[in-house]
């Protein structure tokens, strides 16, 4: 088998990859793909502590399960916001929306 | 005795009958307040009835006292706080009593006269109601709170009354002053009976006496505890340094000064000093206190007397002077001296006053400098009047003469003999200064032309008053002779026997003693004479002789002053501190201050709010790692 370690460490690489296009990326579908990457990364750490930890029960895949389906939804939301700010703007960049500011 | 309390209940019930309707009863009420007080004067004629049949004739005795409890009024912890309500009648309240109803029945009906016309006429009558009746109740109190309760009613009715002409802006203050004055001394009196309820556990007058008897207290706590209690005796009785409201008293109607004023609210403090006397006599320097600040006090005040010009500034001064005599009697522990002055003394000063009120009702004036000559045109007046100043001076045969001799007798068996003779200086400056009251206002030459064309003598419901008082003036001395006397404690005669807080001593006159009292009396009137005859020359060069003397007499030694500028510096310099503490470090550092702050943190903490999604991610982010590492740091 290979150690568990090793899936925790490349879920914890990706996610680590994935925070930072969140925090440095200036277009806002770089963004939504970093958090694609986190969340990915995520459900990796819960399939691979349900498949050497649980034994009979894997609560760990059908959260796994839970997370695609939500991330598939929270697309679908965020590039609708994504098309109105571009509409607004002009520009897909997150630093055009500004303007709620002091 | 039992019923007692009925003797305050009657005016009490007519003070809130006027007080409430009087606009609606024909004549505004006033004869209601005199049936009232006519009926209480036949009642103390039972009570006094009752009171010789009870004692076996023994009533002269110390323990000769019916106290009668009648409820409790309020009970906290089964007797550990029991205010209750209870009489006690004895001789010094035989003594009260009839002085309080009757002179209070010739008042009223000599302001039937007076207050004639006189907006707010039935309110008057209200309020003397009131004011007898808490009289009444404190003479009759059993225990110490219900006397402080009556204190206050006493109080209450002086300021009501003398602010009685409130439209006048001197009358409001000097009724102002009086209860403020007054109200200093009546802390004291409080924290005195708190004083003696924290050891004894009671507020009853008799076990008080009797606990003190016992040695209950500690010496020092018994001293400072009496203290406090005459520091109310001084303020009610117009005592230095408490005496200042009493000369602005006058500002009230002249019948409320013969009553409360002279007779009675202000004997008040005399009154309470007698009462417990027993237990002053346990701590005498508290007794000697009230020995010398009533020495002092007669001096002062007769010097006062000496130089002022108006009728009832002189009488009120007069009266001060007198008070300071009766707790002089009291300093030396003669009880029956006391009493005794205190009886004839209310009968000669309010036939004094309600004889100045006379004059000022004919004539408009009351400045000495606006009469003269008035015998002739006021005749009955001038006649009482004179009556009243022979009491006052002590000659014998009339009332003033008995009791000021027995003082000066008693002060000179039992005190220092400096004292013995300034008292009796005094009592030779009081001669000069009430005939030169009289010979100012009614002989000699009218000063007022006007006024004295205009002077008439007074209505009968006026003089009638003033004869009968004049009268008692008159006899009222020889009562320590008669049977009457005996009732009232003032067992008399050569070889009788009189109690004076437990030992017997002889009631007797000593005719070498009273002859040098008489002569000093003669001497003062001489010197009266002598002086204030016809125009007055003497007087004229004795006051440019020494101007700054007279001055001193004239601004009543400066004490007003005095007390003024400590207000201005002291009180309000001290509130000026505590006003700039409460503007500055509460208001402006404290309130305003927090809101500022809070301010301040909104107007730097605003900035975080940039707008950009990359901050606001960058914040995020940074939160769950602060959460993340709290988690796992405490599991």
């Amino acid at each position: 088998m290979i150690p568990l370690e090793n899936f925790l460490i490349l879920s914890g690489i990706l996610f680590a990859t994935g925070l930072y296009g969140v925090l440095a990326r200036r277009s806002a579908i770089l963004i939504l793909m970093s958090v694609e990457l986190m969340l990915a990364a995520v459900s990796i750490n819960f399939v691979a502590f349900a498949a050497y930890l649980d034994g009979e029960a894997f609560s760990g895949l059908v959260f796994a399960l839970f997370v695609i389906t939500v991330a598939a939804a929270e697309v679908g939301l965020a590039l609708g916001i994504v098309l109105r700010l571009f509409r607004e703007r002009r520009t897909s960049y997150v630093d055009a929306a500004d303007s709620l500011k002091w | 005795m039992e019923e007692v309390w009925v003797l305050p209940a009657i005016p009490f019930a007519v003070f809130v009958v006027l007080g409430l309707v009087n606009r609606l009863i024909p004549r505004n009420g006033d004869f209601l307040a005199v049936l009232g007080m006519a009926a209480v004067v036949v009642l103390v004629g039972f009570v006094l009835a009752d009171f010789q049949g009870a004692f076996d004739g023994e009533f002269f005795h110390p323990a000769a006292g019916a106290n009668t409890y009648a409820f409790d009024w309020i009970d906290i912890g089964d007797g550990f706080f029991l205010i209750e309500f209870s009489t006690y009648v004895d001789a010094i309240t035989m003594v009260m009593l009839p002085v309080v109803s009757f002179v209070a029945l010739m008042v009223l009906v000599y302001s039937v006269g007076y207050m004639h016309g006189e907006q707010r006429y039935g309110w008057y009558f209200a309020a003397l109601s009131l004011f007898v009746a808490a009289m009444l109740l404190l003479v009759i109190s059993g225990n110490l709170l219900q006397l402080y309760l009556a204190w206050e009613g006493v109080g209450l009715a002086s300021y009501l009354l003398i602010g009685f002409y409130w439209e006048r802006q001197s009358a409001a203050e000097a009724a102002k002053k009086a209860f403020i004055t007054t109200r200093i001394g009546d802390v004291g009196l409080l924290i005195g009976i708190i004083l003696l309820w924290r050891v004894t556990g009671s507020f009853d007058i008799q076990e008080i006496i009797h606990a003190a008897e016992a040695g209950v207290f500690s010496e020092t706590y018994l001293t400072i505890a009496m203290l406090f209690l005459f520091a109310g005796a001084a303020g009610k009785s117009a005592q230095f340094p408490l005496h200042v409201w009493l000369p602005d008293a006058m500002e009230g109607p002249t019948p409320v000064s013969a009553l409360i004023h002279a007779a009675t609210m202000v004997v008040a403090g005399v009154y309470l000093v007698a009462r417990m006397l027993p237990v002053y006599d346990e701590v005498l320097i508290a007794r000697d206190v009230v020995l010398y600040t009533g020495l002092l006090t007669a001096f002062m005040a007769a010097t006062m007397g000496l130089v002022a010009t108006d009728i009832k500034r002189v009488l009120a001064f007069s009266t001060i002077s007198q008070l300071g005599f009766m707790f002089v009697a009291l300093g030396v522990g003669a009880v029956t001296a006391a009493m005794f002055h205190l009886f004839t003394h209310a009968f000669f000063k309010s036939l004094l006053f309600l004889g100045s009120g006379s004059v000022i009702h004919a004539t408009e004036e009351q400045e000495v400098s606006e009469l003269g000559g008035l015998r002739k045109k006021m005749p009955i007046t001038a006649f009482t009047f004179t009556i009243g100043s022979l009491a006052l001076a002590g000659i014998p045969i009339f009332a003033g003469f008995w009791s000021k001799d027995e003082i000066l007798h008693d002060l000179q068996k039992d005190g220092p003999l400096w004292a013995y003779a300034l008292l009796a200086a005094t009592a030779g400056l009081t001669a000069i200064y009430t005939t030169r009251l009289v010979l100012l206002t009614f002989f000699g030459k009218p000063r007022n032309q006007h006024a004295y064309d205009h002077a008439h003598e007074s209505p009968p419901i006026m003089t009638v008053p003033l004869l009968l008082l004049a009268s008692l003036a008159t006899v009222a001395g020889l009562v320590v002779y008669s049977d009457v006397g005996q009732l009232f404690g003032f067992v008399g005669g050569i070889g009788e026997v009189v109690i004076a807080h437990g030992e017997p001593h002889v009631f007797a006159i000593d005719w070498a003693f009273a002859g040098a009292a008489t002569a000093t009396a003669i001497a003062g009137i001489v010197i009266g004479f002598a002086y204030w005859w016809g125009d007055a020359k003497r007087a004229v060069q004795a006051q440019s002789w020494a101007p700054e003397l007279h001055q001193l007499f004239a601004r009543r030694y400066y004490l007003d002053e005095l007390y003024q500028a400590f207000i201005n510096y002291g009180i309000l310099g001290l509130s000026s501190v505590v006003a700039w503490f409460d503007k500055r470090v509460v208001n402006e550092t404290g309130v305003d201050g927090g809101t500022q702050f809070i301010g301040f943190l909104g107007h730097r903490l605003k900035f975080l709010q940039t707008g950009r999604i990359p901050n606001y991610a960058l914040g995020m982010a940074l939160g769950v790692a602060a959460l993340a590492i709290v988690a796992i740091g405490t599991t």
